[in-house]
């Protein structure tokens, strides 16, 4: 094959394109930095190392061209489908991989610990036998184990929400189903009920956890605290309900009528 | 005898960009402009399928997107190089250039032409997007009321403008595909060597990020250098924002517009540089 | 009285194409000089590869000469000015098939500038003159090959050019067509404009071009009117009828007593392409003579056969 030359002309003009488009991109840097630090920093540092094992190249080339966002989608919805299966190893993997390819949904980390903490524990249970057969101590034994994978899991979430509500109410969620432990859940409750995002919800459970510990004074000193808060024609709010609470602890504690909370 | 002189004229320009558009059309790309509608909306049901609630929203979203930006990409780059090269191959080219008319008319001519097209297809995906998210999101508000406590959560307005600027970038690729057009002999070359841009485009900014940890010095000025002659194209990924319902900043959409129509004119004004001896 | 100035005016015109391999270069035309006045029916003409479309492509400013110059109408051919009074029908045209036949050209009548107040009365114009109107709303994509250069033609000739460029106008069409085109270059110069043609089929320069200049390899060979370059002038011809023996060499003896000779005596004889159109039917003609069946022959021309004596 013979070597072709280009022309001293083409050599010219391919000289003059390629000083003009850095004479170009010189000049719209200043233009264009500011803008690129926003997008920047919306976007999370992607952990290659960790993940590019598990993904081909082809996607691990998608994923640094900026397709982050659909790449985790199409690992969640394969996610669904290792879950499906009942599959742990896998399912607990494809959900790490999920949210170290892109962290910002919360969807993704209040989900894959919903599956680590709720259903792994039973495909253990089913694993090692059974519910007639697998003693008492060895279920305990289970839900412990995953509970703590699933609270690892969500900690590590507070790194890209640092003050989420949902995450707060999803550790929550863990010690009240799956550990019983109704102190560590009210305390997570409380927590996430003084953000201003949190749902109405998360106030009234805490208040509900205290009365379950017997602590009816201090869910009474709450709750007349929560219900001025509350926007009266907001239907998830739940005023009126908070109110009836609020009564019923009078009744429990026997507050003389003229103390009795008036709502304004 | 001196002859009229024949000033630059926004009257032909547009002639050509609507001619070219014309071709587009008649060329049943709409026919595949509707198609890609419709494969939108069937794979808009699949996600139902998962019971994601509200996040469902998202999926279509990314998804959409997603789709947007690939099968728009691949169109930018080869309509351009077909709409061009129709021209040089059939000759059309040799009766047109034969006219009063300046190189720079006929270039700016066919990108706009494309950029037309292009913004059909962006129009057309993001609107029916836009239709399929605000239906379906009404349905999961009657559905899951408790997570919808704030009203929508999707900002129609911000995901508007992200199509804007999928299309600006569009216009971008589209204009340096152009630039290679005006020197490549084959309509095959072009679309190649457009595809390679796109990519050097989308991974510009690990060059930038990166040019200070090459150890030799040649290397290093090559790597910065990169960084600055290709345009940054993930600096219009901002649909992300959307689906984790993020908002777009008005100064940085602004900025970005204003990035794009610049680098749309400057390889633009590099392709009517290359082209104006080009022998027809 | 000024001297108007030439149509196209080419002065040591050079044109080399590169051959990147070893940098050799392939000349194309070479050193060519040469004026279309005004008004003329010019024809240029040569071999395949002899230069003729790429002189043609630097007149029209689609290559930029290596060296010489190029003048249309006073303007140097690169300037996109020179174009504005020039109509070229490219060989083998090939046009935007999603158009019609108006479409197109009211497409190329606004590029080349047409007012709009008088854009489609012109258009219906230059249609109706190429004898398209009855086809110019259908696509040009479902055209035969003389309807496209009939199109051709008129998008040439929408925007009222002083100088036509025909590049193989008659290529590839059927003898009526031919005919046809050669009958519309002649009415274009009576109307006074200058038209350049160039053409492999010699019979039909003959009938409508003025001057002829013939290339080879790049090179001017030949140029000069038509009747010097070809007219025998030592020579006349006469068509008498049918004469006897006796009277042939009574003429013979008559012609000597006056220092006189009988070169040659020939049956004259019409052209094929004269008699073929005679007889077939063509569109748009009605009781002319000739026509299908018909005995009528047209009128014979002089023959240019090996001359009878040569003495």
């Amino acid at each position: 094959m013979l070597l072709t030359l280009p022309s001293p002309r083409a050599l010219r003009t391919g000289v003059t394109l390629i000083l003009s488009l850095l004479v170009a991109g010189l000049s719209l840097r200043p233009l264009e930095a500011p803008a690129w630090e926003q997008v920047r920093a919306k976007q999370p540092a992607l952990r290659l190392e960790s993940i590019k094992d598990a993904l081909g190249q082809g996607v691990t080339v998608g994923l640094i061209g900026g397709f982050r966002a659909i790449v985790a989608d199409f690992f969640w919805i394969r996610t669904n489908f290792v879950w499906e299966q009942n599959d742990l190893p896998a399912t607990q993997t494809s959900i790490k991989l999920v949210t170290a390819i892109d962290p910002r949904p919360t969807y993704f980390w209040l989900n894959g610990s919903r599956m680590i903490a709720y259903d792994m524990p039973n495909w253990r249970i089913d694993k090692a036998g059974g519910y007639d057969r697998v003693p008492e101590s060895v279920k305990r034994r289970f839900d412990l184990e995953q509970s703590k994978v699933a609270m690892n899991y969500l900690n590590e979430a507070f790194g890209f929400h640092p003050a989420d509500p949902l995450i707060r109410l999803e550790i929550a969620n863990i010690y009240l189903n799956r550990l019983k432990d109704t102190e560590s859940a009210a305390q997570n409750y409380k927590i996430a009920a003084q953000h201003p995002d949190a749902p109405y919800y998360a106030a009234r459970i805490y208040a509900e956890l205290l009365r379950k510990m017997n602590r009816n004074t201090e869910a009474y000193a709450y709750l007349k605290t929560l219900y001025p808060t509350l926007p009266k024609d907001n239907l998830q709010a739940m005023s009126q309900v908070v109110l009836g609470r609020i009564s019923e602890l009078e009744d429990e504690l026997a507050i003389p009528v003229e103390q009795r909370f008036r709502p304004e | 005898m001196t002859a009229d002189s024949v000033p630059f004229s926004f009257s032909r320009l547009s002639l050509i960009a609507s001619n070219t558009f014309l071709e587009a059309v008649r060329q049943k790309l709409f026919n595949f402009l509707l198609l890609l509608a419709i494969g939108l909306v069937a794979s808009a049901q699949f996600f139902r399928e998962f019971n994601f609630g509200s996040s469902e929203l998202k999926f279509i979203a990314d998804f959409g997107f997603g789709a947007l930006v690939f099968f728009g990409s691949a169109l930018t780059i080869t309509t351009t190089a077909q709409l061009f090269f129709s021209e040089i191959e059939n000759r059309t080219a040799l009766t047109l250039l034969a006219k009063p008319i300046w190189r720079s008319e006929f270039v700016f001519g066919k990108f706009l032409g494309v950029f037309a097209v292009i913004g059909v297809f962006c129009a057309l995906t993001i609107g029916l997007m836009m239709a399929l998210l605000w239906h379906r999101e009404g349905q999961l508000m009657q559905i899951n009321p408790e997570s919808f406590e704030a009203g929508r959560i999707l900002q129609y307005g911000d995901l508007f403008m992200v199509g804007v600027l999928q299309w600006l970038k569009f216009g971008v690729l589209s204009a340096i595909v152009l630039l290679i057009a005006s020197f490549s002999n084959t309509n095959l070359y072009t679309v190649v060597t457009g595809f390679f841009a796109l990519v050097i485009c989308h991974l510009q900014y690990l060059a930038r990020d990166s040019w200070g940890n090459v150890d030799s010095i040649i290397l290093r000025t090559l790597v910065r250098g990169l960084g600055y002659i290709f345009p940054n194209f993930q600096l219009f990924n901002l649909g992300d924002e959307i689906g984790v319902g993020a908002g777009i900043d008005p100064a940085v959409f602004g900025r970005i517009t204003l990035y794009a129509v610049i680098y749309i004119f400057v390889f633009g004004g590099l392709a009517v540089y290359s082209f104006r001896k080009r022998e027809i | 009285m000024t001297t108007p100035v030439p149509a196209i005016s080419i002065k040591g015109l050079t044109k080399d194409f590169a051959i990147t391999l070893r940098g050799v270069k392939l000349r194309a035309v070479d050193d060519l000089t040469l004026t279309v006045e005004q008004g003329q029916v010019y024809g240029l003409l040569g071999p395949n590869g002899s230069g003729k479309s790429t002189t043609i492509k630097v007149i029209l400013g689609l290559l930029e000469a290596t060296a010489g110059e190029v003048r249309v109408f006073g303007v140097p051919s690169h300037r996109v000015e020179s174009r504005r009074n020039v109509g070229y029908l490219p060989e083998a045209p090939y046009f935007y098939r999603y158009l019609s036949g108006f479409e197109l050209v009211r497409f190329y009548a606004r590029v080349c500038g047409v007012p709009r107040a008088h854009l489609e009365a012109r258009v219906k114009e230059v249609v109706d003159w190429v004898g398209l109107s009855k086809a110019a709303d259908r696509r040009v994509g479902t055209y035969s090959k003389g309807m496209l250069q009939r199109i051709g033609l008129a998008q040439a000739l929408v925007h009222d050019p002083k100088l036509i460029i025909l590049d193989e106008p008659t290529a590839g069409v059927d003898p009526v067509g031919s005919a046809e085109m050669c009958e519309l270059i002649l009415k274009l110069k009576h109307q006074g404009k200058t038209v350049l043609i160039t053409s492999h089929l010699l019979a039909q320069i003959e009938d409508v071009c003025d001057q002829v200049a013939i290339l080879d390899h790049g090179k001017l060979i030949v140029n000069g009117g038509l009747l010097e370059l070809v007219g025998q002038r030592d020579r006349q011809a006469l068509i008498v009828d049918p004469l006897s023996a006796e009277d042939i060499e009574a003429l013979k003896g008559w012609l000597s007593t006056r220092g006189h000779a009988l070169n040659a005596i020939e049956q004259p004889r019409s052209r094929l392409d004269q008699l073929f159109l005679s007889k077939i039917s063509r569109p748009g003609q009605n009781g002319s003579q000739g026509g299908v069946g018909s005995n009528v022959v047209p009128e014979a021309t002089p023959a240019t056969k090996t001359p009878f004596n040569q003495a």
